[in-house]
């Protein structure tokens, strides 16, 4: 398989600006960057690279269960030990039978999760997703961005990958995060953090063999705007080709998502010949030639729509926690939780084999016609309409969501009456994501999308909750 | 099938009672209902107890009923914890009420207890939501009052409301409570007041929501002759309607309403013979304020929407033509959960006996009470008439 057939990007509508940063700390540290995106409290890694690998699926028109491989990159999965992809093939309903792996420990694992790909020669779905943390008032802190991308790689498809090549090169220390830490630390010493990025991506790139001027969009890693055009310079590559195949000037340093957001921009801005460059610490780098020669469809939801205060963007991250909540949470035991996924995943309902009513989740006794006869299943899109909407305020959230209303403020419980594809509904509670000053009410329309629920044993629960349409990228 | 009477009631006061007990609680109560039989009646006469309690902080779970009869030194007999969320003790008086129609037992202590303001807010908001349903509608973020919001929100969408009622409804009961001696908080307020409180979960605000509350309350439901012998003027349960609905609002056929308290009232008032309007004084389950206007409609005091048209009429103060809740109502006199539906039991007793001090509704004959569990996962309506024996 050395095609790529669709692409999508996630990157949260939240921003920061530099000037809020600087205004804090007095400048700001990183350059060639405006805005950095800061992920919603209910967001990480797992949520980000749910929504750029759905995008990528549906952009490219896939059924699901074609699909035989998925691999995931991220330097912050929310869990240091489980596998999470198996949660992210429920989510995006991959088969059974689909094989995965996890690309993890440096920025570099975005590329070398696509280059696994081409060697896997199967179709995939590849998917890096990213939120990096620094110390505040580092130059890492103050560049950490947040957000995922993701590429279908099929036999078929509109973009050919023609080359892959890699260099490898000690140099310890430049970014790393000790374990258990939260944060990632620079090692400061400027000279020697851009020679192991030189050295390496320069010379994965030299091996590739290229026509350096004739790139038309580098998606070069960038864990600021300055950096990728360094080494481009270096080995010939126009600026504008940097300029078509990073976002970082709005997005902050997007981590293991950097090449793959960038590639998918690429793609998007139909350019024909693109090279991705991933680096990591450690270090090494890893380069693809691409030669686009047909149309890639692609669904980039990115634009920051939201800029947040200092102190807005920093509850979120969980700096300013509050207090610890005692008083438990609601028990839903890990193995109902676990009986439930396919609903709080998908929004798998089903029709009752008596009457064929439609239910959610459909369980138990039917409430049309009271049969036991069980259920069979039917996938709802992921849209409906608001029949009965609260905004929960400060003092109004339950335990279990203190935490999160206390990050990311007011959020709305919903119940909505889901559409169904033949034209019926089906009613089912929903969270409402609200940001800033947004309010929804009864008759709104509302998409899915999934984010994190609660944690509750140590075990965090995903679900999807509901986002206004008139917000909806 | 035999009759059965409210012989004797009586509370504690509704409140925060940081140094009394559950069972302290219980005993009280207790002791007031039976203090209020004009007969002595030796404790030893009962046979049965019947005690409605969430068990809120995790307090003897397992075993209440014989944890606090035992206590009140009725130990020994037959006895059972009812739990219905917020309607346990409405329905603990059912089940006394048929225990006693039935032939089984003919005096029989119905009552409720919780103790709710010894835990952290966190911890109280947690139990305040063990009512709901847990896995799909509480996962939402909910809390209880935001799921009465929710039901706000749809009514007000079909039908046009001033949101102002809401506050006119607390306002009532914050009157009627200011002349309960008993009631957790007895003090006036105004409509501003109401407007302008914390809002809790839009368009309620803490006005519009009950508090939490430590309280006891019980009832004594006897036998015909039992009734007969202790007292001439016992009050009659003419009638008693029961129901249940799904526990979670979502899977309801509406939003604007409490089918479980339609079905449980249409039973009562078949069963007692009589219409809405024969009820001179109703006790109704306002744990939110819109909750009450939900009451009057399922109750049929009045058609769907027409709610308001109540409120903004007068017409169920103290003064009016129907007072609802002169004992202030959830909303003013408190909201021990397992407790509220004796003690709705307690309050159109006194009424009907005529020692309802202050709050007295003249010539009252006919009494309803009304008590929800959840958001209406369950629901009991009961009927009482004041008769001679």
């Amino acid at each position: 398989m050395t095609r790529i057939s669709a692409g999508g990007a996630y990157v949260p509508r939240l921003r920061v600006t530099a000037e809020t940063i600087a205004d804090v700390w007095g400048t700001f540290r990183a350059s060639g960057i405006d805005r950095t995106a800061v992920p919603d409290a209910d967001e990480d890694a797992l949520t980000m690279a749910h929504a750029a690998a759905a995008r990528a699926i549906k952009a490219g028109n896939r059924d699901a269960g074609t699909i035989a491989r998925l691999h995931l990159a991220t330097t912050t999965p929310p869990l240091a030990e489980e596998d999470l992809t198996a949660r992210l093939c429920s989510t995006l309903d991959l088969p059974d039978g689909v094989a995965t792996a996890t690309y993890t420990g440096s920025t570099q694992a975005g590329v070398q999760a696509l280059v696994g790909a081409v060697q896997a020669d199967t179709a995939t779905v590849v998917v890096a997703a990213d939120a990096p943390r620094g110390d505040p008032d580092s130059r890492l802190g103050h560049a950490a961005g947040a957000g995922a991308g993701a590429v279908l790689v099929t036999p078929d498809g509109g973009a050919r990958i023609d080359a892959t090549a890699s260099h490898t090169a000690a140099y310890p220390g430049t970014r790393v995060r000790q374990r258990g830490a939260e944060r990632t630390r620079e090692l400061g010493v400027r000279t020697y953090e851009r020679r192991a990025f030189r050295e390496t991506v320069t010379g994965a790139i030299d091996r590739l063999d290229i026509d350096a001027d004739s790139v038309d969009a580098a998606a070069i890693q960038a864990p600021d705007g300055d950096r990728p055009y360094r080494v481009a310079n270096a080995v010939g590559i126009p600026d504008s080709a940097v300029e078509a195949g990073i976002a970082v000037r709005d997005t902050g340093d997007l981590g293991a998502a950097s090449p793959l957001v960038g590639l998918v921009n690429a793609l998007a801005g139909e350019h024909s010949r693109i090279l991705v460059a991933g680096y990591g610490s450690g270090a090494g780098a890893s380069v693809l030639h691409i030669t686009r020669t047909d149309t890639v469809p692609v669904d980039q939801a990115v634009a920051g729509d939201v800029e947040l205060s200092y102190a807005a963007a920093e509850r979120r991250r969980g700096t300013f926690d509050g207090a610890p909540v005692s008083g438990g949470g609601a028990h839903v035991s890990v193995p109902s939780w676990q009986q439930t996924l396919p609903q709080r995943h998908r929004l798998a309902a089903g029709t009752c084999r008596s009457c064929e009513a439609l239910m959610f989740p459909p369980s138990g006794a039917c409430r049309s016609c009271g049969a036991t006869r069980g259920y069979d299943p039917v996938t709802l899109p992921g849209t409906g309409t608001v029949a009965a909407v609260t905004t929960i305020r400060k003092g109004g959230a339950p335990p279990e969501f203190a935490a999160q209303q206390t990050r990311s403020g007011a959020y709305a419980s919903a119940i909505v009456d889901l559409d169904a594809d033949d034209g019926r509904t089906v009613t089912a509670p929903l969270q409402i994501v609200l940001v800033g000053e947004e309010d929804i009410a009864v008759g709104d329309r509302v998409t899915t999308t999934l984010r994190r629920i609660y944690e509750q044993e140590g075990v965090p629960r995903y679900g999807l909750k509901g986002v206004p349409m008139a917000v909806t990228r | 099938m035999g009759e059965a009477y409210i012989v004797g009631a009586g509370q504690t006061p509704f409140g925060s009672f940081p140094d009394r007990s559950y069972r302290d609680l219980f005993d009280e109560a207790t002791r007031q209902a039976i203090d209020s039989v004009p007969e002595e009646v030796d404790s030893g006469r009962i046979d049965e107890v019947v005690v409605g309690t969430l068990g809120v902080g995790g307090r003897q779970i397992g075993l209440p009923g014989p944890a606090v009869s035992e206590h009140a030194g009725i130990g020994g007999v037959p006895c059972t914890r009812v739990e219905n969320a917020c309607a346990s003790s409405g329905y603990a008086v059912r089940q006394a009420v048929q225990a006693v129609r039935g032939g089984q037992a003919d005096l029989v202590l119905a009552g409720g207890v919780e103790v709710m303001t010894d835990v952290s807010d966190d911890v109280a908001r947690w139990w305040l939501g063990v009512s709901g349903e847990t896995e799909w509608e509480r996962l939402t973020g909910t809390t209880f009052a935001g799921v009465y919001a929710q039901m706000a929100s749809a009514y007000a969408e079909e039908y046009d409301v001033d949101p102002s009622v809401l506050s006119e409804i607390a306002v009532k009961n914050h009157d009627h409570g200011a002349k309960n001696p008993n009631a957790q908080l007895g003090f006036t307020c105004t409509v501003e007041d109401a407007e302008s409180a914390p809002v809790i979960a839009d368009p309620l605000t803490l006005y519009h929501c009950c508090p939490t509350t430590d309280g006891a309350a019980a009832a004594l439901v006897a036998s015909d002759d039992v009734a007969a012998e202790v007292r001439n003027d016992p009050v009659q349960v003419t009638g008693v309607g029961a129901g249940t609905d799904s526990v979670g609002l979502f899977q309801r056929e509406t939003f604007t309403g409490i089918p479980a308290a339609d079905r449980a009232a249409t039973r009562a008032f078949d069963e007692a013979g009589i219409e809405p309007r024969d009820v001179d004084v109703a006790e109704v389950h306002d744990c939110f304020t819109i909750a009450e206007l939900f009451a009057y409609e399922d109750l049929g005091f009045c058609g769907r929407g027409e709610a308001p048209t109540l409120i903004a009429g007068e017409e169920t103060t103290l003064a009016g033509q129907l007072p609802v809740n002169p004992s202030g109502g959830l909303k003013a006199k408190g909201h021990p959960i397992g407790a509220t539906g004796a003690g709705q039991a307690v309050e159109v007793f006194k009424q009907l006996t005529g020692d309802a001090g202050e709050r007295q509704v003249p010539n009252a004959d006919r009494a309803l009470t009304h008590n929800v569990g959840g958001s209406g996962g369950a629901a009991v309506v009961h009927v009482f008439e004041e008769v001679s024996l």
